[in-house]
């Protein structure tokens, strides 16, 4: 690892040379020590390819994931874009403007501490929108937009079939985060209205602000409320509703130490940790289940690939009561992550 | 031939080269069937091949790890196969994978068209029209141009012809006056 610096310092731009050897020096020392990167240049004149170039390298060495991408983000970001793809062939050779080389310098540096590029430019995309990202708030995971799909597939199979009349469909989020969920069902479906809730005061604060800024506010009711300690007060505040969605913290408690720094680091704990077999939140949300549906309504939920399995023993042994289990469906990973269960009709 | 072929390749890297891609005209969820037209570039397309899910192989890009919760990786770039024609398509044009899958599709029903249809197809006929539009316009222009040219040549030699006969008369009639007045004199 030591070596590699100096040979690729032979064939680097100037600017890059002078990082690597100051980098080659920071780690000779045996401690953990971001490296001293240099500030931004004030005089020279920075292209956007060279910034690029640049961060790529730094992260490369400072041993950050995903480096060519990270400065991808936050250079686009800077411009004003959300994608490289945004810009022209020419936009690549276009020189920085010195407000813009402070802040992508600025921007990178979060980065360097391992924080994640959501949290950094404080924004990302979920499907067809943009939501604000703010630490420790749960950053929407790309396999959740298939949950939203699966949702919306079914709610337009019930409106062509006769499963569900679709006067006003009532929807329940629970552990809504950032809102991704919520926010894209209304965004698709305009006869939807509902209610999320998250135990996080910072996850219902920042729900409510992507609400407001997407428009959405007013079919939106966002709550603080834990789905295990504020059990009575969910069953009394929200009514019956067709679909009862929800990605909960899933992850095996002891699966916890080997996540990336990105997440370990930043990313809120609660949001993450499903207890023991990460069947916590799950179980407790099946439980109430059967009293929070409306006779055809569905439960949608995120799992771990080992979740499904364990759902259906549970049915089975009389653990779990009112549902029948309806489906498993596979993210774009080929794991099982999905599972839908209808309520029982009569019951409750 | 061969010239047929290239032709086909250099439309086809000119309509999907680098460049911006907008969003899907429909909102039209993936499952629930496909948009009615498509916007692949800045061009609406009304009539591209359709492709049945069961021909198609994706894949992600996302490398190795436990996926779900357990990763935050930013990497979502699409790679999409047609099986029938061999054809692969991959976009990371967007930061949601679901944006990705949507544009890769029409980006596959965009070349399928070149493919399938060539010059018959909806794709490279919009093509060749517009370019003839562009030829049109570039034949107007020059038109102009010559026509403008034309003018000024034609002012310019008006204003070289008229003004020189006014100064030779000038001349001769100064000339004759002196002599009388000599005359005259004697």
């Amino acid at each position: 690892m030591l070596f590699r610096p100096k040979i690729l310092g032979l064939f680097l731009h100037p600017i890059n040379r002078i990082t690597l050897r100051q980098v080659s020096t920071a780690r000779s020392f045996g401690e953990k020590v971001i490296p001293p990167v240099s500030s931004p240049p004030s005089s020279s004149k920075l292209t956007v390819q060279q910034a690029l170039d640049k961060w790529t390298v730094c992260f490369q060495v400072a041993g950050v994931s995903e480096s060519v991408l990270s400065s991808q983000h936050i250079v686009s970001h800077v411009l004003g874009h959300k994608t490289l793809n945004s810009l022209s062939r020419k936009g690549l050779s276009r020189v920085l403007s010195q407000p813009q080389v402070e802040r992508i310098w600025k921007l990178c540096h979060k980065r360097l501490t391992r924080m994640p590029v959501q949290y950094v430019i404080e924004e990302w995309d979920f499907r067809d929108l943009t939501l604000k990202m703010k630490p420790p708030v749960f950053i929407p995971r790309p396999e959740t937009e298939e949950l939203v799909g699966l949702v919306l597939a079914d709610l337009e199979e019930s409106r062509v079939g006769s499963r569900c009349p679709d006067s006003h469909v009532h929807f329940l989020e629970v552990g809504c985060g950032s809102g991704a969920i919520s926010l894209s069902l209304l965004h698709s479906h305009t006869q939807i209205r509902g209610m999320a809730v998250d135990q996080s005061a910072e996850a219902v604060a920042l729900t409510k602000e992507n609400a407001q800024s997407l428009g959405l506010h007013d079919r939106l009711t966002v709550n603080q409320a834990d789905v295990i300690k504020d059990a009575e007060w969910l069953m009394g505040s929200c009514g019956r509703v067709e679909v009862l969605v929800s990605n909960p913290p899933y992850l095996f408690t002891e699966d916890l130490e080997s996540l990336e720094p990105e997440i370990h680091r930043y990313e809120d704990r609660a949001a993450l940790d499903g207890g023991r077999q990460g069947m916590c939140v799950i179980e407790q949300i099946l439980t109430l289940a059967p009293s929070l549906l409306a006779d055809c309504g569905r439960v949608y939920l995120e799992v771990d690939p080992r979740h499904p399995e364990l759902i259906q023993m549970q049915l089975r042994d009389n653990r779990l009561w009112g549902l029948d289990y309806v489906a498993t469906h596979k993210d774009f990973t080929n794991r099982p992550r999905f599972c839908i269960l209808q309520r029982r009709p009569g019951n409750g | 031939m061969a010239l047929h072929g290239l032709r086909l390749y250099q439309c086809v890297r000119g309509i999907l080269g680098f460049g911006h891609y907008s969003r899907p005209g429909s909102l039209s969820d993936i499952f629930t069937g496909w948009p009615q037209s498509q916007v692949a570039g800045k061009k609406m397309y009304f009539n591209l091949p359709e492709v049945k899910e069961e021909d198609l192989e994706e894949q992600f890009v996302r490398g190795a790890g436990p996926g779900g919760q357990a990763t935050n990786k930013t990497s979502n770039c699409v790679v999409l196969k047609h099986t029938p024609t061999g054809i692969v398509v991959k976009c990371h044009q967007s930061r949601s994978v679901e944006q990705n899958r949507k544009m890769a599709r029409e980006i596959l029903r965009v070349r399928l068209d070149v493919v399938l249809r060539g010059e018959e197809g909806e794709v490279l006929r919009k093509k060749a029209e517009a370019m003839q539009r562009k030829q049109e316009k570039r034949r107007r222009a020059n038109e102009n141009l010559e026509r403008k040219r034309l003018f000024k040549q034609n002012l310019l030699e008006g204003i070289a012809t008229t003004p020189m006969t006014r100064t030779e008369t000038t001349t001769t009639t100064t000339a004759t006056p002196t002599e009388d007045d000599k005359n005259s004199k004697d």
